[in-house]
């Protein structure tokens, strides 16, 4: 397209202009970004640092309780909700652990899991003789993938250990899960309750005082995880009433967080919206000016032929190319920046955390909101170019 | 396009033909700060590979002609306008800021400015191939051509900032002739040049237009120059007001 190349053409010869107004570009879009990077970066950060423990995600029942399956099963259904288990009552979640070859015993707190539990690494599943272990229990007991173990229960009057062969199905990372712990299917525990109240489990070859039969179903608290950080003050709060019972939740230390990033957006937003309504003044008077200045050059071009409606692109093509220099040099200088402030404060932050972080999306966004701005600001100047009187040249001796 | 009959008005010309540029009552009119200043084209007929100077006072109105009969400025109602069968009054219908009246200008016309007119960012070479451009009919021979007729083979790849006001000058000419217009209009083309060169200039630029069969209008204060060149004159004469009237004297028969 002619004009297209008269404008490309126009703006290399002119690069003082060119220079200028990338460098009005630069000079906002450099600072802007780096803010925002480090508001992502710093955020992003912090709140992988919580959910790495999923135990943020986690909303417990507070004490003993009596709940029936009639309870809980509605739960899961619950729109926020990743995952539900039922507990049994705490003083039986305690088990001794020993590695089948080993000599060593450590008593371990067993904890009922399951698929969706977000303690659980993607494609782990567990099985009443798979299990999971955390990484304190594992380092303890030599524990490794695959390594046969046993779970050894005793009560007072029996006179025979409940002793549950199983295999360690995964070892959990150090921040998943802190202490001794065994993940373990509901069932387990509930087999294990069972010995405590003296049923008898004759598949384990104990001899109880009643009849496993006889036994109901009875569940001493309930687990729920949040599919994600914001759902969890909601549900929690949702939780208690439905259950009418205390509940344990991060709720506040997660909603400081979530607050602290909605108000940086915020404040990022306002600043972001004052400097693109200072942009677009100085770059739309700059490429208005800048018209004003080659109106004989452009009266030239419409003299020759060239349409009002085609002639408004010229400085729009010349500010759609300021734009994609000055996207691309505060990008660079954006990187550099981020670097350096990697370098000089990104020690504070968990390992392999980077300090400014813009995703591919946002960057996308960035681009084409600048692109938008410029190409508003200079249909302003577009508008005055179409109104040229190409008589101007006639007119007018230079 | 409309075929034009155009009816004669001049006492002198028994017939106007409709094969070159011709104009019929042509009027614009000016006002500002309370005066008025009207400008009054009786006829005009300009054939194809001839000449026209129009002469007269600064401030006469010469410009205006060219602008009006360069469709840069909108004639008042009731002229008859035209190039070949082409109704160029017509084309004012729709605004002053349509396609259509731009491309009739850039495919019909060739201007030589005063000024030169030149784009700065384009080499000699590409600022006479422009209008090639915009009217869609690429011909580098033409150009190659028109360079070498009018001297301008050392300067083909400079750019206007680094000529001479006479090299300028040839380059707009070469221009104004590069997409074979059927009128070229030259606003006082050698007044910025020295005697010996604007005769130069003047004698290629109407060599040039007359081979290519162009109609050549231009304006001028310099009437021995335009003797010497055989270019036939046309005089505005002003009378008094108001409102204060330039009207294009009729041609000699």
């Amino acid at each position: 397209m002619l004009i297209v190349s008269l404008a490309i053409r126009d703006l290399f010869r002119d690069r003082f202009f060119l220079i200028c107004n990338t460098a009005i570009l630069v000079g906002v879009l450099v600072p802007l970004l780096l803010l925002f990077g480090v508001k992502n970066g710093v955020y992003t950060a912090l709140l992988e640092e919580m959910l790495a423990d999923p135990a943020s995600l986690q909303i417990d029942t507070a004490g003993n309780t009596t709940f029936t399956e009639a309870d809980v099963a509605p739960i899961r259904d619950w729109p926020g909700v990743a995952f539900v288990t039922p507990k049994v009552r705490s003083q039986f979640d305690y088990v001794n652990v020993r590695a089948t070859e080993g000599r060593r015993l450590a008593a371990a707190l067993m904890i009922p899991s399951g698929a969706g539990d977000p303690t659980l690494p993607a494609g782990v599943t567990l099985a009443s003789d798979r299990l999971v272990v955390s990484s304190g229990l594992a380092r303890q007991l030599n524990l490794s993938e695959g390594a046969p173990l046993q779970l050894i229960t005793q009560a007072e009057d029996r006179p025979r250990q409940l002793v549950l062969e199983a295999q360690v199905a995964h070892v959990l990372p150090e921040q998943a899960l802190s202490g001794r712990a065994v993940l373990a299917p509901f069932e387990v525990l509930d087999l294990i309750e069972a010995f405590y109240d003296a049923y008898s489990l004759p598949d384990h070859g104990i001899d109880g005082t009643k009849p496993l039969e006889q036994r109901v179903p009875r569940y001493g608290g309930v687990r729920v995880y949040a599919e994600h950080l914001e759902e969890l003050a909601g549900l929690q709060a949702r939780l208690e009433e439905r259950l009418g019972v205390a509940t344990l939740a991060r709720t506040r230390e997660v909603e400081g967080l979530l607050g602290l990033g909605r108000n940086l957006t915020l404040a990022l937003g306002l600043t972001a919206a004052l400097a693109s309504v200072g942009l677009g003044a100085a770059l739309g008077f700059a490429f208005w000016s800048d018209v004003a200045r080659k109106k004989g050059v452009l009266a030239s071009i419409a003299l020759v032929g060239v349409p009002g409606r085609s002639l408004m692109l010229f400085p729009m093509v010349q500010a759609m190319i300021t734009g994609l220099m000055g996207l691309v040099l505060s990008w660079m200088g954006y990187q550099l920046a981020g670097r350096i402030a990697q370098n000089l404060f990104g020690g504070g932050l968990p390992d392999g955390a980077a300090l400014t972080l813009i995703t591919p999306g946002q960057t996308m966004g960035i681009g084409v909101s600048v692109m938008a701005l410029l190409l508003c600001v200079s249909a302003i100047a577009g508008w005055s170019v179409q109104r040229i009187d190409p008589a101007t040249v006639l007119r007018e001796v230079t | 396009m409309a075929n034009m009959s155009l009816p004669c008005r001049s006492t002198c010309c028994p017939e106007l033909t409709s094969a070159g540029l011709h104009m019929v009552d042509g009027r614009i009119s000016l006002s500002g700060g309370g005066r008025r200043f009207e400008v009054h084209v009786p006829e005009l007929q300009l054939d194809p590979g001839q000449a026209l100077a129009l002469t007269g006072a600064s401030g006469s109105g010469k410009t205006l002609i060219l602008e009006m009969l360069g469709l840069l400025r909108a004639p008042q109602d009731g002229t008859i306008y035209g190039v070949g069968n082409a109704d160029l009054a017509a084309l004012w219908q729709g605004g002053p800021r349509t396609p259509k009246l731009a491309e009739m200008r850039g495919r019909l016309f060739g201007f030589v400015p005063q000024s030169g007119g030149l784009l700065p960012f384009l080499t000699v070479r590409d600022n006479i191939a422009l209008p090639q451009r915009v009217c869609g009919q690429p011909d580098p021979d033409w150009c190659a051509s028109l360079i070498d007729r009018l001297g301008l083979g050392d300067q083909a790849g400079q750019y206007p900032a680094s000529l001479s006001i006479g090299q300028r000058q040839r380059t707009a000419i070469a221009r104004a002739l590069s997409h074979r217009p059927r009128i070229v209009i030259a606003d006082e083309p050698t007044s910025a040049l020295d005697p010996a060169s604007a005769d130069q200039v003047l004698a290629l630029f109407l060599e040039t237009a007359a081979e290519q069969g162009a109609g050549v209008i231009l304006s001028s204060h310099d009437l021995d120059r335009m003797d010497r060149h055989g270019i036939a004159r046309r005089s505005l004469a002003v009378e008094a007001g108001p409102p204060v009237t330039s009207r294009l004297e009729a041609a000699p028969c």
